[in-house]
C-alpha cells in the first residue's frame, strides 16, 4: 500500500468524521438559533412581570409561569437532588456488589427510560387523588421521580472515576471512612456531580406531560404549595398549539426564557462552587 | 465537604424560594388572613373542563376578580371529559362541560349531588381552510356528515358544489380535523350527526369522545382552531368565539327547517328558545326547529357540589357563578356567545341559593 493511498484514504475519513460533527451541530444550532430569532422578538417587560390575559386577549405575559417553573424545580431539586447523592454514594461506597444495588441500579435504569408521562400518572393515582387536589407539591414530586435516577446514575458514574489509591490514602491516614467519602471522595468529583445535578435540574424543567395533572397549570399567582401551580412548559404547550397570533409569540418567548433559565440555574451553581477554596 | 455543598445547592434553591414569595408577594396585594373576616380572606378556587367556554369565562374571571382581588379563579381547559371526571373525584371546586352528566356519572361522583349550572349558550361553527374561498359556503348536514365519515374525500366534490353555485371549489383534498381528549364540543357536534344522519348514528354515534372514522386529532378547542389555520383544505368544528378571534371562515348549515343559518348568538338563542329546559337543566337543543335556529348549538354548564365542605371556597365559588350567570352574561355578545335566556337565570339562582355548606346555604 502506498503512502500515497493511506494519506487520501486519512484524508477521506477525517473528511468524514468533520462532515458528521458539523452534521450534528445543525440541529443544535439550528433549534438554539429558531428559539432565540423567534424568542428575542417576542421577550419584553411586560413578559416577565404581567400575568396571562384571558383566552384570545393580546398582551399579558408569564410572570407566574417563570415562577413556578423556579419552584417547581426547587421542590423537586430539595427532594430529588439529596436522595439520588446519596444513594449513589451507598452505590459506590458501601456497597458495589450485592442484590440490593443490583436491584437498585437495574431499577434506576428502568426508571430513566419510563415516559414521564406514567410518572405523572402514578403521581396523579397516589398523590393528586389522594388529597383531594392539583398542587405544587405534586408537581414537584413527579419532576422529582424523574430527576432521581438521573442524578443516581451521574453521581455513581462520577464516583467510580475517583481513584481507589485516593480513598487507600485517607485510610491510611488514619481517617474514617465516613469522613474519607465526605472530605476527600466527594469534593474529588463534586464538579462532575454538580453537572450530573443540574442536567437532571434542566430535564425536569422542560418537562410538560408529568405536571399536566398535578401542578395543572393556573392562569393566576399561587398562593400556597397546596395550589395549582403555573409552569413555563405548560404554557408553552398550550399557547403554541392555540390560534392566536400573539400566544404564538409568547411561546416562543417562553421557550427561550426556559432554556436561559437553566442555563443561568447551571452558570449560578458552576460559580457558586469555584468560590470555594478546596474544589 | 457534603454540607458545603449542599449549603451551595440550598443556598441555590433558597435564593429561587424567595425569588418566588417576592414575586407572589408583590402582586398579591390584601391577601392576609384573617378568618374573622371572611370577605378579605384570599380565596382561590379551581376550575378545569370545558374549552368552548374558555374564551368567554377566563374573561367573566378577569372582570370579576377586578372588582374582588382577594378571589383567584383558575380555570384550565382541559376538555369536558377531564372537567367531568376530575369534579367527580372531588379535585377541583368547580368544573365546566358543555355534556352534561349522564346518570351513570352522577351517581359516580364522589362528593354527593351534583348540580349543573347553565353558564353560557354558544354556537359552534364549522371552519375550513380553503385558499380563496369565500366565507359561509354552504355545507348541507348530510354533506357535512359523509365528509366526516370519509365518504367525500375533496373540495371540488359535487356534492358540496351542488350548495353552492358561483363558486369553484379547488381541487384539494379534505383533511378532516376533530379533538382527541374527551370534549363537549364533540359532544355536541356527534349528537348532531347522529341527529342527521342514521349511517353516523349507528356506524359512529354520539358522546364525548367517539371513533372518528377519519382525521387528525387535537386537543381543545383553540388547538382544532389552530389546526384549520394553518393546514390548508382542513375542516374542524370549533366554538364561534375561536372562528371569530381568528378570523376562520365558517359555514352556512341548513337547519331543519331547511334554512340556511350562519352561527351567531341570534341563531343559538332561536335554537334554545325552541326547547323547554328541565329542572336539572339536562338538555340538547341541536338540530332545533325554527327558521332562524342554528342546528349545532349548546349550552356549557358548571358542575359544582350542592353541598360544599368548605364554608369560604364554596361562598366565593356561589357568588362568582351567580356574578357570572347576571352580570357577567353582559359581556357574552361582545364574543358571539347567546346571553342566558332571562327565565332561565332566575331558575339558575334558585339552584346556587339550594347549595349549603353543613346546612346553612351560601347564598345570600
Amino acid at each position: 500500500m502506498s503512502s500515497r493511498l493511506r494519506k487520501y484514504r486519512n484524508a477521506l475519513m477525517l473528511g468524514i468524521f468533520t462532515l458528521c460533527t458539523l452534521l450534528a451541530l445543525i440541529p443544535l444550532f439550528g433549534v438554539l438559533g429558531y428559539v432565540v430569532k423567534n424568542g428575542i422578538s417576542a421577550l419584553n417587560l411586560e413578559f416577565f412581570t404581567s400575568l396571562p390575559q384571558p383566552m384570545g386577549v393580546a398582551g399579558g405575559g408569564m410572570a407566574n409561569a417563570i415562577v413556578g417553573t423556579l419552584i417547581l424545580i426547587a421542590i423537586a431539586g430539595v427532594l430529588g437532588i439529596p436522595t439520588g447523592i446519596l444513594a449513589a454514594i451507598y452505590l459506590t461506597e458501601y456497597d458495589r456488589v450485592s442484590w440490593l444495588s443490583t436491584l437498585v441500579r437495574f431499577t434506576t435504569d428502568v426508571l430513566t427510560g419510563i415516559p414521564s408521562i406514567i410518572i405523572g400518572i402514578v403521581v396523579y393515582t397516589t398523590l393528586v387523588m389522594k388529597t383531594g387536589n392539583f398542587s405544587a407539591f405534586a408537581g414537584g414530586v413527579a419532576l422529582a421521580i424523574i430527576m432521581v435516577p438521573l442524578v443516581i446514575r451521574s453521581t455513581e458514574e462520577m464516583l467510580k472515576l475517583v481513584p481507589q489509591t485516593i480513598r487507600e490514602a485517607g485510610y491510611a491516614l488514619g481517617i474514617p471512612r465516613w469522613r474519607t467519602i465526605l472530605r476527600i471522595v466527594l469534593p474529588t468529583a463534586a464538579k462532575g456531580i454538580l453537572t450530573g445535578a443540574m442536567l437532571a435540574v434542566a430535564r425536569a424543567a422542560g418537562e410538560t406531560a408529568p405536571l399536566l395533572f398535578t401542578a395543572l397549570g393556573n392562569q393566576y399567582w399561587a398562593h400556597s404549595l397546596n395550589e395549582p401551580i403555573a409552569a413555563l412548559p405548560l404554557q408553552i404547550y398550550q399557547y403554541a398549539t392555540s390560534p392566536y397570533k400573539d400566544w404564538h409569540r409568547q411561546a416562543w418567548a417562553g421557550s427561550l426564557v426556559l432554556i436561559f433559565l437553566v442555563i443561568i440555574l447551571s452558570f449560578v451553581a458552576r460559580l457558586a462552587f469555584r468560590n470555594r477554596k478546596n474544589f | 465537604m457534603i454540607n458545603k455543598k449542599g449549603k451551595v445547592l440550598t443556598g441555590v434553591i433558597a435564593g429561587a424560594l424567595v425569588l418566588a414569595l417576592v414575586g407572589c408577594g408583590t402582586t398579591t396585594p390584601g391577601a392576609p388572613k384573617t378568618p374573622a373576616n371572611e370577605a378579605a380572606q384570599a380565596v382561590t378556587l379551581t376550575g378545569a373542563g370545558s374549552t368552548f367556554m374558555q374564551p368567554l369565562l377566563t374573561q367573566q374571571i378577569a372582570d370579576y376578580s377586578k372588582q374582588h382581588p382577594n378571589i383567584t379563579v383558575n380555570y384550565q381547559g382541559v376538555g369536558s371529559g377531564a372537567g367531568i371526571k376530575q369534579v367527580s373525584d372531588n379535585l377541583i371546586n368547580f368544573g365546566g362541560t358543555d355534556a352534561f352528566m349522564t346518570d351513570d356519572q352522577l351517581a359516580a361522583a364522589k362528593g354527593g349531588k351534583i348540580l349543573q349550572i347553565p353558564m353560557t349558550l354558544g354556537a359552534e361553527a364549522i371552519s375550513y381552510n380553503i385558499p380563496n374561498a369565500p366565507n359561509e359556503l354552504k355545507i348541507a348536514p348530510t354533506t357535512l356528515a359523509d365528509i366526516y365519515l370519509g365518504k367525500i374525500t375533496n373540495w371540488n366534490d359535487s356534492r358540496i358544489a351542488a350548495d353552492n353555485p358561483g363558486v369553484t371549489l379547488p381541487n384539494l383534498k379534505i383533511t378532516v380535523a376533530h379533538r382527541s381528549d374527551g370534549s363537549g364540543t364533540t359532544s355536541i357536534f356527534t349528537h348532531f350527526l347522529s341527529a342527521i344522519s342514521p349511517e353516523w348514528d349507528s356506524k359512529v354515534g354520539k358522546g364525548t369522545s367517539v371513533n372518528w372514522p377519519v382525521g387528525i386529532g387535537a386537543k381543545g378547542n383553540a388547538s382544532v382552531a389552530g389546526i384549520v389555520q394553518q393546514t390548508p383544505g382542513t375542516i374542524g368544528y370549533v366554538e364561534l368565539a375561536y372562528a371569530l378571534q381568528n378570523n376562520l371562515p365558517h359555514a352556512l348549515i341548513k337547519n331543519k327547517d331547511g334554512k340556511w343559518v350562519a352561527p351567531s348568538l341570534d341563531s343559538a338563542s332561536a335554537a334554545a328558545a325552541a326547547f323547554q329546559v328541565p329542572d336539572d337543566m339536562r338538555v340538547n337543543i341541536v338540530n332545533a326547529p325554527g327558521a332562524t335556529a342554528y342546528p349545532i348549538a349548546g349550552f356549557s354548564w358548571a358542575l359544582i357540589y350542592q353541598q360544599q365542605s368548605d364554608k369560604a371556597k364554596g361562598t366565593a365559588l356561589v357568588n362568582f357563578l351567580n356574578w357570572a350567570i347576571h352580570d357577567g352574561q353582559k359581556l357574552a355578545p361582545s364574543m358571539q356567545y347567546a346571553p342566558l335566556p332571562s327565565n332561565l337565570v332566575s331558575r339558575e339562582e334558585a339552584m346556587l341559593k339550594s347549595v349549603t355548606y353543613q346546612g346553612q346555604p351560601l347564598l345570600k
